[in-house]
């Protein structure tokens, strides 16, 4: 990890002084705290360490992307800005080169701009792939002295926060556990495009000490929608709510105690579904305490994927996030002036006299819009060329962009130097990158997404992907963008294709997280946790407990790679059932899921054949031990085992290959003696009996069909031997 | 940086206190950026603001010409506008430092071509109450004037020749000083002797309402007169930075005063048993009230200006929450109100859409205002066009209760663009997202009132029509100043 640049350095040093003063004043009022905890310092995630914003990002950062001609991490400094932020520590990813010069060159950065609202602007260089890894980083820096704010590079809000800080303080004053308070928007019953559309948060809370004591996600294709709270908590609070209408902004305020947690916990990748979740969770061990400020007024959102891009853009369009509104022009090199009808346009703006341009529209300097054309609901870039008879209307159009005559846009996002042609028509969804050249008369089907970058391979090359002209047309440049993280995870994409159809037309976003490199995709827990949300749905007898489930699985997991010992992973295992109470059935789930997991990495990564890894898999010192005692149990009931194979089954539905491993599974356990011919026989004949069986499910033990059916040709024979022998 | 209490948002309070400490750059983008978050707004805070700025600028800018600091403030005082359009104080304290300076410069000039009875010849009486900030007690040293787009030579030509609109010279002054006791507390400014214009004396006498302008001192030092002027040529050694750094205290402090000197004609313009329509939540308005009421009884029925004021209207009839009534409004602490219930005024408070119904027992209206124009028009909170319509429909007069200060030069094309749009959150709730969706709410703050429904203004310096407020434009402006931020306007 690199150390901070001497830059940065050199603005902590000027700052210096600065915060002396600060803290001088400060005494006079005579706080509480220490001297030292004067002035706000804020950690900024400027990458998100997920490609939710793909293709747009393989080229520019996510924190630079446009949002009403104006790089999204401005709205975020604009808001640390009107808090009094002092010092501010910006943590960024992929692009962290593009980042720190933009931050650089803006008038935020203390050393080259006296505009500065901030003692030091500091980016940190880490090679982290996740907010995880980089809270852990800062950690060990030591940067933080005192409470913080911990936001996200996308947060656009217009929210006094002083009210909350206060809160904060007071309840830190009364009690040192309450380590932080996250700023929620009540976002209203009803549906509100601020809302995440994929993703439910469900946040439990104690109304009586606004404290935060329960934390869920829930999946919109998840069938079982049920919250899982623990009955003590409803003993402990008199008065609980649930809450599902609340809007995320991602704002924290943090004691440095967070990350200390965050060190503590080294599996933790994201700030809810794993931080939150899990210090709630271990409430009882580590009693610290997090709190809510609900805030009914102002405005806060982040802009976490291109659905959030498009409401949140329709807000700074209708004003939602006033003072932060194009008209004020936060770049020092904007003119904007706002026109009653909404439309807000900077100087040096060409509209032909027959053009209609207006309602909730932003048209940057220089841009030009020819005769008959309509432009509504939009925001356009810089230096744009737009021809005649053109109709553009809810769309995001970056700069230098050219439109040809008669072209249609409906609901798409058009990066930098685009250029489409004449009388094309871009359905709603799609999304044209930068460069991209779409030739005459093209119809752009809706959710097209066309590149010209590629993405890195993992060598490090960069392949020029030839044109697709099905979709450019003749003589454009650009093709199909296609991620490869998302479709090395058939989960992910099976959700992603439904959401297309299910909720929001713009929708790329709801993949599973996953991170800049690709390689930690599919071993996160992150999207074992997913995957399992999806097939809760047939697995009521009690998935519910799924952090058993997922700290199980991911040990079991490491036991196997490492090729380590079964009987220590025994008694962790058991440790862990015990900690959770864990069911039978669940267990065996975590054992099922386990094994199959790893089998299925063999096979698609080391190319192994089904059966040898299996052998591989099954061969670990203690594993037919392990399964044959926790699995299946002492007695080695029949209905265990039937239960064993069903979780396998169900398991691999959702894996490349699953029912070749399947088979290769079931001959194994037959042949070492785990599980019984019997137990065998009666799972194919109930599965044969299901009327409605799942497809999934048909088609996984399909192959195994052979293996059954041999298994009944011993059978006979033996049976056949014994007559014989009598 | 940490301010008393509110926790470390910056506002006003944060920003005067960060003057002191921090580099001029620095603290001009700071106001710059906090105009643009609107962490400052409302006229009295930027008005404060950009006068406390204005004297760091003149502070620390190193003596060379007056040509260079005016240059100097007219850069600045471009980025300020640019930044906040539509807070026409900005511009309006901005271009009154400037005729200060010019005036001082102009004067110094006349000190030196020294004594000579030729200039005042040139003077007209109408000069010279212009600047109500200028100050005469020091002398300072004969500077080159050379305003920023002529060449000395010319300008000195263009204002003799413009003398009688614009430019005189103090000697008209000197001549009356009788005129400086004669009136009462309505300037603001301490030591400026008095002066008075024909023009304004004519004018007030038709009107009995009118109170003819001049200028006098609270504070009692108006005697600086002859005499010390006489000194002055002695005690040229003095710099005219000093002049031109306590006029623009004298401003700050007229900023602070002008409450009180409004208030001061309360009692000539409310009656006992009178009913007064108001709305929105002023202290200018609520002063000018309480001060009636010390000694009459009369009824206020309040308009409560929903959405973006309703709050602080509140709070202003009920007396509940202090903090609610604009906090960056308050700088010291004694500005607290008393409720006007409390004051003994029967308080009505009224939906904005009763206007109409209650506007026929209504014998005024009193308007708080944003911002006047030079045309006798006011921009003011959202609602204040329906309730001077209303008002001239049943013939009910409006009074407009402003401070000289928001009187603005500017004359623009569109009013339009004068009318800043807010945030529709308090008009519809995120419990509405279906209607979100599907609805466009608007939400304008300001209101433009055309001048043919206001009928008298009450100002700092008394009451006036609509059509004479030009007048005052005049005085308190210099002509070259007014489109200063927009050059192209320029003549």
């Amino acid at each position: 990890m690199s150390q901070k640049s001497a830059k940065g350095a050199g603005g902590g040093a000027k700052a210096a002084p600065k915060g002396k003063k600060a803290a001088a004043s400060g005494k006079k009022v005579a706080r509480l705290e220490d001297e030292r905890e004067e002035t706000l310092q804020a950690v900024i995630l400027a990458d998100s360490f997920e490609t939710r914003f793909n293709p747009f990002t393989l080229e520019t950062p996510r924190c630079l992307l446009p949002l009403a001609n104006t790089p999204l991490i401005e709205y975020t400094l604009e808001f640390l800005a009107m808090s009094g932020v002092a010092d501010i520590y910006v943590y960024c990813g992929a692009h962290t080169a593009e980042v720190e010069k933009y931050l650089q060159q803006s008038k935020w950065y203390p050393p080259t701009s006296s505009a500065s609202p901030f003692n030091s602007l500091e980016i940190v260089k880490t090679t982290a792939k996740s907010v995880g890894d980089a809270l852990r980083d800062l950690d060990a820096r030591d940067l933080i002295t005192g409470d913080f704010l911990l936001v996200h590079g996308d947060l656009v809000s217009n929210l006094p926060i002083d009210g909350a800080l206060a809160a904060h303080r007071k309840r830190r004053l009364a009690d040192k556990n309450a380590i932080m308070t996250m700023i929620l928007r009540d976002g209203g019953l009803h549906g509100h495009r601020g809302k995440s559309n994929g993703i439910t948060p469900v946040f439990v809370v104690d109304p009586t000490k606004d404290r935060c004591i329960h934390y869920e996600e829930m999946h919109a294709l998840q069938a079982n929608k049920y919250v899982n709270i623990d009955p003590d908590l409803l003993n402990e609070h008199s008065e609980i709510d649930i809450r599902t209408d609340l809007i995320d902004c991602g704002i924290d305020i943090c004691t440095p105690d967070v990350l200390a947690l965050w060190a503590e916990s080294f599996d933790y990748e994201v700030p809810r579904r794993h931080f939150l979740h899990g210090v709630l969770k271990d409430y009882e061990l580590n009693g610290k305490t997090i709190h809510t400020e609900i805030v009914g007024d102002h405005y806060a959102a982040r802009v976490f994927n291109l659905q959030s891009y498009e409401s949140v853009s329709k807000d700074v369009l209708a004003r939602w996030t006033y003072p932060l509104v194009p008209d004020s022009n936060l770049l020092d090199n904007q003119s904007y002036k706002y026109e009653s009808g909404g439309l807000c346009k900077e100087n040096g703006v060409i509209l032909a006299r027959t053009c209609k341009a207006g309602k909730r529209t932003v048209l940057g300097r220089d841009t030009s819009i020819g005769d008959g054309s309509r432009v509504v609901d939009s925001i356009i870039g810089r230096r744009c060329v737009i021809g005649k008879n053109v109709s553009i209307k809810d769309a995001y159009i970056w700069d230098d962009v050219s439109i040809g005559d008669g072209t249609i846009i409906e609901r798409a996002i058009i990066a930098n130097e685009a250029v489409i042609g004449k009388d094309c028509h871009l359905e709603p969804g799609s999304l044209i990158s930068y460069n991209v050249k779409i030739s005459n008369g093209t119809n752009v089907r809706a959710g097209t997404r066309l590149t010209r970058g590629n993405r890195k391979q993992e060598d490090g090359t960069k392949s020029d992907a030839p044109s697709d002209p099905s979709l450019v047309g003749q003589g454009g440049f650009g093709h199909a963008f296609e991620d490869p993280d998302e479709f090395s995870d058939d989960e992910s994409s099976a959700f992603h294709s439904n959401m297309v159809y299910s909720t929001a037309h713009l929708n790329i976003s709801s993949e599973s997280i996953s991170t800049v490199s690709s390689e930690i995709s599919t071993s996160s827990p992150t999207t074992s946790r997913s995957r399992l949300s999806s097939f809760a749905s047939d697995d009521a007898d009690g998935g519910n407990n799924e952090n058993f489930h997922h700290d199980a699985v991911e040990g079991l997991l490491g036991t196997l790679r490492e090729n380590g010992d079964f009987d220590s992973a025994k008694l962790e295992f058991m440790g862990l059932r015990l900690s959770n109470n864990a069911t039978d059935q669940q267990i065996r789930r975590a054992i099922a899921v386990a094994f199959t997991k790893r089998i299925s990495q063999l096979v698609e990564n080391d190319k192994l054949e089904a059966s040898k890894a299996a052998a591989q898999a099954f061969g670990v010192s203690g594993a037919d031990r392990f399964i044959k005692n926790v699995a299946i149990g002492d007695e080695g009931l029949e209905d265990d085992q039937v239960d064993f194979i069903y979780r396998l089954q169900k398991d691999l539905v959702h894996r490349n290959n699953g029912a070749v491993i399947l088979a290769a599974i079931s001959q194994r356990l037959y042949q070492m003696e785990i599980l019984e011919e019997e137990a065998f026989e009666r799972w194919w004949t109930e599965c044969e009996g299901l009327e409605d069986e799942d497809e999934g499910m048909k088609k996984v033990r399909e192959k195994t069909a052979v293996f059954i059916e041999w298994l009944r040709q011993a059978e006979s024979e033996s049976e056949s031997g014994e007559e014989d022998s009598d | 940086m940490p301010s008393l209490s509110t926790g470390y948002a910056p506002n006003l309070g944060v920003f005067l206190k960060s003057l002191k400490s921090q580099q001029l750059e620095a603290s001009i983008e700071n106001l710059i950026s906090l105009l643009k978050r609107r962490q400052i707004k409302n006229s009295r805070p930027c008005a404060i603001a950009t006068a406390h700025l204005l004297l760091r600028v003149v502070a620390r800018f190193k003596w060379t010409d007056v040509g260079k600091l005016l240059e100097r403030i007219q850069e600045v005082g471009q980025r300020l506008i640019q930044a906040q359009p539509r807070e026409m104080v900005v511009g309006n304290i901005v271009r009154r430092v400037l005729g200060m300076i010019r005036d001082e410069a102009k004067e110094d000039r006349n000190e030196d071509a020294s004594d000579s009875a030729s200039n005042s010849q040139l003077s007209s009486p109408k000069r010279q109450s212009s600047d109500l900030g200028h100050l005469r007690n020091a002398g300072g040293p004969p500077t080159a004037f050379s305003p920023l787009r002529f060449d000395s030579k010319d300008v000195v030509q263009a204002m003799d020749s413009n003398s009688d609109d614009s430019f005189g010279s103090k000697s008209s002054a000197n001549h009356r000083p009788p005129l400086i006791t004669s009136h009462t507390s309505y300037a603001v400014t301490n030591n400026v002797p008095v002066q008075h214009s024909m023009f304004n004396l004519l004018s007030a006498m038709p009107s009995p309402l009118a109170t003819p302008p001049g200028v006098s001192s609270p504070q009692g030092r108006s005697s600086v007169n002859m005499s010390s002027v006489a000194h002055r040529a002695a005690a040229s050694s003095n710099d005219l930075k000093a002049e031109v750094i306590s006029g623009i205290e004298e401003i700050i402090d007229e900023l602070d005063q002008v409450d009180e000197q409004i208030a001061s004609y309360a009692q000539e313009h409310i009656h006992s048993n009178e009913t007064i329509l108001t709305h929105s939540s002023s202290r200018s308005v609520q002063k000018f009230l309480l001060k009636a009421a010390e000694k009459r009884k009369f009824t206020v029925i309040v308009a409560e200006s929903y959405p973006n004021d309703h709050e602080a209207t509140h709070a202003a009839v009920a007396g509940k929450s202090k903090s609610s009534l604009d906090d960056s409004d308050d700088m010291d602490s004694d500005t607290f109100l008393k409720p006007l219930p409390k004051a003994g005024i029967t308080v009505i408070q009224v939906t904005d859409a009763a206007i109409f119904a209650v506007m026929s027992r209504v014998n005024k209206v009193v308007l708080a205002t944003h911002a006047v124009i030079a045309n006798g028009g006011l921009i003011a909170a959202a609602g204040a066009r329906g309730i001077a319509k209303a008002a001239s429909f049943h013939k009910t007069p409006v009074i407009v209760v402003s401070g000289v200060y928001k009187l603005s030069p500017e004359y623009p094309f569109e009013f339009e663009s004068l009318i800043e749009y807010g945030d529709p959150g308090s008009i519809i709730s995120y419990h509405d997202g279906p209607l979100v969706d599907s609805v466009e709410v608007d939400n304008p703050v300001y209101d433009y009132v055309p001048p043919h429904l206001v009928d008298l203004y009450i100002t700092n310096l008394g009451a006036h029509a609509p059509s004479y407020l030009y007048r005052i434009v005049e005085d308190h402006y210099k002509a070259e100043d007014t489109n200063f931020h927009n050059p192209e306007f320029q003549y």
